[in-house]
């Protein structure tokens, strides 16, 4: 990072307008406050893996005389930061202790459905043909269904578990990064280097591999950020209406469901995790938006 | 009326290249067009149900699903031999799809009556609410979008535009959740929840507007900043035009069909589930409530029928875009 910020700095200098000066320390500048935007996911990275770091209390004690106490309150147990539920259990802790599966699922998924999705924009956008029309119309169709809904009959009918919607999200997922990588494969294809590379004898999975994918790998990137955020959407929507994640596991979407009946006398326990979960998928959004726009700006 | 003889104007042999001429591109007649939408729309609709019976038949099995949980192996086969679940798969698939084409979506073991009735019975409430909420998301998406749009980079631009990407970040459910804490509960506006006169309407539909007005905000604003960089904007600027004149004469013209099929894309998302968790929230007695209902009470058939009436208004929904997008371009191309 330093670097780059000294050999701005001299380029900067080096140009005869100031303006240009202005440019690189406004760049500077903005770097930083992205940097700074990032460390919100680190800290949940950190929380992810190891929660009883952050944890005041243990997420699952109970203490029915501290029950559904507001924020900023203290128990017999002592501080309680973001209130007690109903069963006298630490609402920071939990939400704390909800981050590893909420994280792990919406990447895990992601990583999935990307996967799959890369997959097939790759073979149907650089071989087309029958193969090509095969998996459009099925990426189509896909689309226009209303894949939320069947998503709940099948949850529904299998029975709720993390890995049934490890199965569930992903076929949600991969229409949009196979559309994505068919564009610009279909794109790539004709570009000179690629040409010269079927020239000296690339076989088609090397070509795949070594020249296409690479060159493609930025805008998946910055889609499966994005993609991310939604799929923490996706799953708390699904853990929200019961059947998704389910008791005793713990993720955002589920505590917020969990708060719901009380929601009346007790408002902290269904906002709060909410509030950590819209800041999340925001900053995930907000992320992805602006390597969209920089990668743009590059290319 | 010119295009709509363009099919056959080859058929005289004499000007055969009118068909790729550049300012004039060529377009299939436009019943060919309905045609392969209705198509795709009934084949698409045909993998839904197809998809549902393999989930009910092949994954799962209908008769433990039936049957009481301790129920013993003999007392299950005998359940499958009642119903007849022990006929080959095809067998079984074009049977369903018969029941299916005839009106007969099973029982509903949880309401005691034909499921395709609780369904039926639901769809008005949640056409009500998207409806109302589609109301909402256009009004501000496109109004808002179009204003930040002109003026790129602006204040207004940039605090709306934060605002648009915070809507889509939000989980839908707990927004209606916040609304009801905020306007339900402790203001006492509105009623929590419930569909009793028009008040109890103001929060879900308000939910609904204020995530999918977001997105709708966002395209709308990303196709005016196009349309408005375009040289004959210039033009109209230098000709001594107000940027309002400019924008309610020429550009909106332009932008107006980007907006009218955004806003109609929207409305078929809600039927693609966000409105269902709103109803739940709200117990706004729809089709996603029966549904959520009918998931909790294993009622497969209510899940079944409410699934596929939903499907077939998203792929009937789609298509009306589509078709309606196909006429309103054509009559572009034939005008200019």
């Amino acid at each position: 990072m330093q670097a780059d910020v000294v050999t701005l700095g001299t380029l900067g200098a080096q140009a005869e307008s100031t303006k240009s000066v202005d440019m690189a320390t406004r760049f500077h500048l903005r770097t930083w406050l992205w940097l700074l935007l990032l460390s919100p996911v680190v800290l949940l990275l950190f929380c992810a893996v190891l929660p009883e770091l952050f944890q005041l209390h243990d997420p699952q004690h109970q203490n029915l005389r501290a029950r559904l106490l507001p924020p900023w309150s203290t128990s017999s147990d002592g501080f309680h930061p973001f209130g007690t539920d109903s069963l006298g259990r630490d609402l920071y802790s939990q939400m704390v202790e909800g981050t590893r599966l909420t994280l792990t699922i919406a990447v895990v998924a992601t990583a999935i459905g990307g996967t799959l999705g890369v997959l097939v924009g790759l073979i149907s956008g650089y071989f087309g043909g029958w193969l090509d029309r095969f998996l459009s119309r099925l990426s189509e169709a896909q689309t226009a269904m209303p894949m939320f809904l069947v998503a709940i009959l099948l949850l529904s009918l299998l029975g709720p578990s993390v890995t049934i919607l490890l199965i569930v999200l992903p076929t949600l997922l991969w229409p949009i990064f196979a559309r994505v990588v068919r564009a610009e494969s279909m794109r790539l294809k004709e570009s000179l280097f690629i040409e010269a590379a079927i020239a000296v004898g690339c076989s088609p999975m090397r070509l795949l591999r070594s020249h296409m994918l690479p060159n493609i790998a930025p805008r998946i990137l910055v889609l499966a950020v994005i993609e991310v955020g939604h799929v923490m959407l996706a799953e708390a929507g699904l853990s929200f209406l019961g059947v998704g994640v389910q008791p005793p596991d713990v993720t955002w979407g589920l505590l917020i469901a969990g708060g719901r009946p009380l929601l009346a006398v007790a408002w902290w326990l269904t906002i709060l995790p909410g509030v950590l979960l819209a800041m999340t998928v925001l900053i995930f959004n907000l992320f992805g938006r602006q390597f969209e726009r920089f990668s743009g700006a590059a290319g | 009326m010119r295009w709509f003889n363009r099919g056959s104007s080859s058929v005289d042999g004499k000007e055969p290249q009118l068909e790729t001429a550049p300012d004039f591109p060529s377009r299939q007649p436009i019943m060919g067009v309905v045609v392969r939408r209705v198509r795709d729309g009934a084949i698409t609709l045909l993998i839904v149900v197809t998809v549902i019976f393999t989930l009910a038949h092949v994954v799962g099995n209908p008769a433990i699903a039936y049957a009481p949980i301790d129920a013993s192996d003999e007392e299950v086969a005998l359940i499958e031999h009642q119903f007849g679940l022990d006929r080959p798969f095809t067998v079984r698939y074009f049977e369903y799809l018969g029941d299916l084409a005839t009106g007969d979506f099973g029982e509903s073991n949880w309401q005691k009556r034909p499921a395709l009735d609780a369904v039926r019975e639901a769809v008005p409430a949640t056409i009500q609410l998207t409806l109302a909420g589609i109301l909402v998301a256009g009004l501000f998406g496109s109004v808002g979008g179009l204003l930040a749009g002109i003026s790129p980079n602006s204040l207004f631009d940039r605090v709306t535009n934060f605002f648009s990407v915070a809507a889509l970040s939000v989980p839908n459910f707990w927004l209606g959740l916040l609304l009801i804490v905020v306007f339900a509960v402790n203001l006492g506006w509105f009623p929590t929840s419930g569909r009793y006169g028009w008040s109890s309407i103001v929060l879900p539909a308000a939910t609904l507007g204020i995530v999918h007005g977001g997105r709708i905000f966002q395209l709308v604003r990303s196709a005016t900043v196009e349309e408005i960089s375009k040289p004959y904007v210039v033009v109209a600027r230098s000709k001594g035009f107000s940027m309002p004149v400019v924008v309610g004469r020429h550009v909106l013209r332009n932008t107006g069909l980007t907006m009218a099929t955004t806003v109609g894309w929207e409305y078929v998302r809600m039927w693609g589930g966000a409105a269902f968790a709103i109803e739940y929230v709200f117990a706004w007695p729809g089709i996603g409530l029966l549904m959520i209902n009918g998931a909790n009470r294993q009622d497969f058939f209510v899940l079944q029928s409410a699934v596929i009436v939903a499907g077939a208004f998203v792929i009937l929904s789609n298509l009306v875009i589509d078709l309606f997008y196909n006429l309103i371009d054509r009559r572009i191309n034939s005008a200019g």
